[in-house]
């Protein structure tokens, strides 16, 4: 009897599964009866839950516009999204899976660089497959690349972090602070933050006085900043996440730090500028990712809010769409679903020279028809123009922020893409 | 079909890493007594010992020394052994419990570490470029990856028979009668601390060496490889399987790391991708369900340890009870 209960209460998720896989299908207009698997790694439970959910849906919503708009090759493209529970291990066994028994040819993810990258060296480049990170920015994969560690297999849609440290570098040097302390969170990302700004830093002249990494969640940072304050500098450059920032902003400013202060893109949150405290803030300038305007943003925020009825807010949300974007319109392009011939076609459907296309279903209509002319695309993005360099990576447009006295985040500045090349160029 | 053969060529290497790892657990644990919370520490260790071997030179870090897989792999396994006795010496005078939480503390600096000391190990970016051994050998990295299958169940095979030899050996009984009662077989002679602090330094290389193979067929190392979850893994499995049982720790391996990822496959199969991020909750349950059952039901694993203790002994008993008459 209980055995019985067991084995129902196994069957019933199963059956309930089985059902929606084959009434999604029937529901779409055009019901193909070939599929086409994507691959898609997120960290959907473990440390970076919080936004793993959210970006595996960008992805989806990619897939849906694509089967909506005519589908991939003559057939449904089927999003098959694996979690990777914030473990190597558990990614790499999940993308092996993927390749081998699903038979993807392009993996979207992961998230984490520590994550994406044993996928990539161990799965995707021995088994030629296409890799598109929307959210691993450390500096190791355009290092691995130019050592031809990729064979040209990887791309990210998310801009590296080394131009903003320049850019950074570049706002110090406009206000004059020319003795700068660095705090970083100690990961991938603050590491490479910090270490792209003080190489901005030394080609303008000015002086670093100390870098210093932090742990992540601890209750005080008060070493850090007594550390960071003894070379009295003028102004300090924090690289930190919202909560574990404004604890150790406030134990900078108790201690008597400047308040000339210069913050990471993850700062730009109501909630850190609440726990310090507006007032504190006023002089302080922040840099962040832009969302170029324009119609293929707009477009891509406006199918989002469509979908899950609020405005696409947090990390990674926009580049995951292109990054599966850009899968989906090179496997169209290449016309057929080789992970090789999709790595070759990426540049040909973003780089300048097509016809612009935007996102959703509208715009990959457009696509369907352009590429079965035998036309060039041009895929505009969710994040504006994308232009993969040689390494795979993109460089991106950013914003500088500030907050007012009421404690609101204002738009102070922004750097488009070619205003960073230069600088990018001098720095060279 | 030929799919689901190469993806379980690449499960089974991982498996078999994990086994050794487990066996060096099982050689602290189930035959000695050790609580080792640390686990993760000696196998990163490992995989940074060879890592730094094997590496490329870069300007940036103190390795990359270039050298041939074997000798990163025993360069890694050595370093290993050599922490394990600076922490044996430290902590093995601790009582179960207080040897777990001194252990387990060791290992989440020894992950900081990694973390921290960018010159010597690239820090949060980790290392890059590891050499695969003889990867360039072969035409297809499946082909690749089945030798490298072979390699790792040799050297898996080696540890198995020269422990299974050495826990029914004079030594081994030593072993285990410490697990059971110091005080006994300090009384008898023994000296407890320093067979303890042996078996204690044999584990963790043993450790290191699953280190160095998870290198050599990832090609990359970062701190992240070496979160106290896998500490955790590492325990389940040896409970599933049985302590005290070498054959009971490696089919430990298999049901959970089996459950670990193939819930994942099965996951994404049925569940609409909108309700994944809920239903990776369901693995956790699982596992956790599957070590409550075990416990519950077979509380000395899967297969337990045998009750014999030597081979002599049992061919003593046999032999009395073939001369008994049949009741």
């Amino acid at each position: 009897m209980k055995l019985k209960r067991m084995k129902l209460a196994i069957a019933a998720p199963l059956v309930a599964g089985g059902l929606m896989m084959v009434a999604a299908p029937a529901m779409a207009q055009d019901a193909r009866d070939c599929q086409i698997p994507i691959g898609a790694l997120a960290s959907l439970s473990g440390s970076m839950a919080a936004i793993g959910g959210a970006i595996g849906e960008s992805g989806q919503l990619a897939i849906d516009h694509m089967n909506a708009a005519g589908g991939l090759l003559g057939c449904d493209a089927v999003y098959r999204l694996r979690d990777d529970q914030g473990q190597p291990s558990v990614g790499v066994d999940a993308a092996k899976s993927l390749v081998e028994i699903e038979g993807v040819e392009v993996i979207l993810g992961a998230i984490q660089s520590g994550i994406t990258m044993p996928v990539l060296t161990s799965v995707s480049v021995p088994e030629g497959v296409v890799q598109i990170s929307c959210c691993s920015s450390a500096p190791s994969f355009t290092e691995l690349a130019v050592e031809g560690g990729t064979n040209g297999f990887w791309f990210r849609t998310l801009p590296t972090v080394r131009p903003q440290g320049h850019v950074m570098a570049a706002l110090a040097r406009e206000r004059n602070y020319v003795r700068t302390a660095v705090i970083y969170v100690n990961s991938d990302y603050g590491l490479s933050m910090a270490n792209a700004f003080a190489e901005g830093i030394k080609v303008g002249g000015g002086e670093v006085t100390a870098m210093i990494p932090y742990n992540q969640e601890q209750a005080s940072y008060r070493a850090e900043v007594t550390q960071a304050l003894r070379d009295d500098p003028d102004s300090l450059f924090l690289v930190a996440f919202p909560a574990d920032g404004a604890t150790a902003l406030r134990e900078w400013l108790s201690l008597g730090g400047p308040q000339n202060l210069l913050l990471s893109n993850a700062l730009r949150a109501s909630e850190f500028v609440d726990a310090v405290g507006a007032k504190f803030l006023t002089t302080a300038v922040g840099l962040d990712n832009a969302q170029v305007a324009g119609p293929s943003v707009d477009a891509f925020n406006a199918s989002w809010q469509e979908k899950f009825g609020e405005p696409p807010a947090g990390p990674g949300l926009h580049t995951m769409y292109d990054a599966a974007a850009v899968a989906l319109l090179a496997t169209q392009a290449a016309g057929t679903y080789d992970g090789t011939a999709i790595r070759d076609m990426v540049r040909q459907i973003t780089g300048p020279g097509g016809e612009v296309v935007n996102p959703g279903v509208e715009g990959f209509k457009r696509a369907h028809e352009i590429l079965a002319a035998g036309a060039r695309i041009t895929y505009v993005g969710a994040t504006g123009p994308i232009s993969f360099d040689e390494n795979g990576d993109v460089t991106g447009p950013y914003l500088v922020w500030g907050v007012d006295e009421s404690g609101a985040l204002t738009e102070l500045d922004t750097w488009d893409i070619d205003r960073v090349n230069v600088l990018m160029g001098d720095a060279e | 079909m030929l799919g689901l053969a190469v993806y379980l060529v690449f499960f089974l290497i991982v498996v078999t890493i994990y086994a050794i790892m487990v066996m060096g657990l099982n050689l602290q644990w189930g035959f000695t007594g050790l609580f080792n919370a640390g686990v993760v520490g000696f196998y990163a260790i490992g995989a940074y010992g060879t890592a730094i071997l094997i590496g490329p030179d870069r300007a940036a870090l103190i390795g990359g020394f270039e050298m041939p897989f074997v000798v990163g792999l025993l360069g890694g396994a050595i370093a290993a052994g050599a922490a394990g006795l600076v922490v044996g010496l430290a902590t093995l005078r601790l009582r179960e419990e207080y040897l777990a939480i001194a252990t387990f503390g060791i290992g989440i600096t020894i992950q900081l570490v990694a973390l921290n000391f960018d010159a010597l190990t690239g820090g949060a970016n980790g290392l890059i470029g590891l050499p695969r051994p003889y990867f360039d050998r072969f035409a297809v990295s499946n082909a690749y990856n089945l030798a490298y299958l072979v390699g790792v169940i040799l050297i898996a095979g080696v540890i198995y028979f020269a422990l299974e030899r050495a826990v029914q050996s004079p030594w081994g009984r030593i072993l285990r009668a410490i697990r059971e009662d110091v005080t006994a077989a300090r009384s008898l002679g023994k000296n407890p601390t320093l067979i303890r602090l042996q078996a204690f330094v044999l584990g963790s290389a043993i450790m290191g060496l699953a280190g160095g193979l998870y290198v050599g067929f990832i090609g990359f190392v970062s701190p992240i490889d070496f979160l106290p979850i896998l500490t955790f893994q590492i325990w389940a499995m040896l409970i599933v399987g049985g302590s005290g049982n070498n054959r009971g720790a490696i089919l430990g391996v298999l049901v959970v790391w089996g459950i670990w990822t193939a819930s994942g496959y099965f996951i994404g199969q049925i569940v609409p991708p909108g309700y994944q991020s809920q239903a990776g909750s369901i693995q956790a349950i699982l596992i956790g369900l599957v070590i409550v059952m075990t416990l519950l039901l077979r509380p000395r694993g899967l297969i337990g340890e045998e009750e014999s203790v030597s081979s002599h002994a049992r061919k003593q008993a046999q032999q009395a009870y073939k001369k008994k008459p049949a009741p």
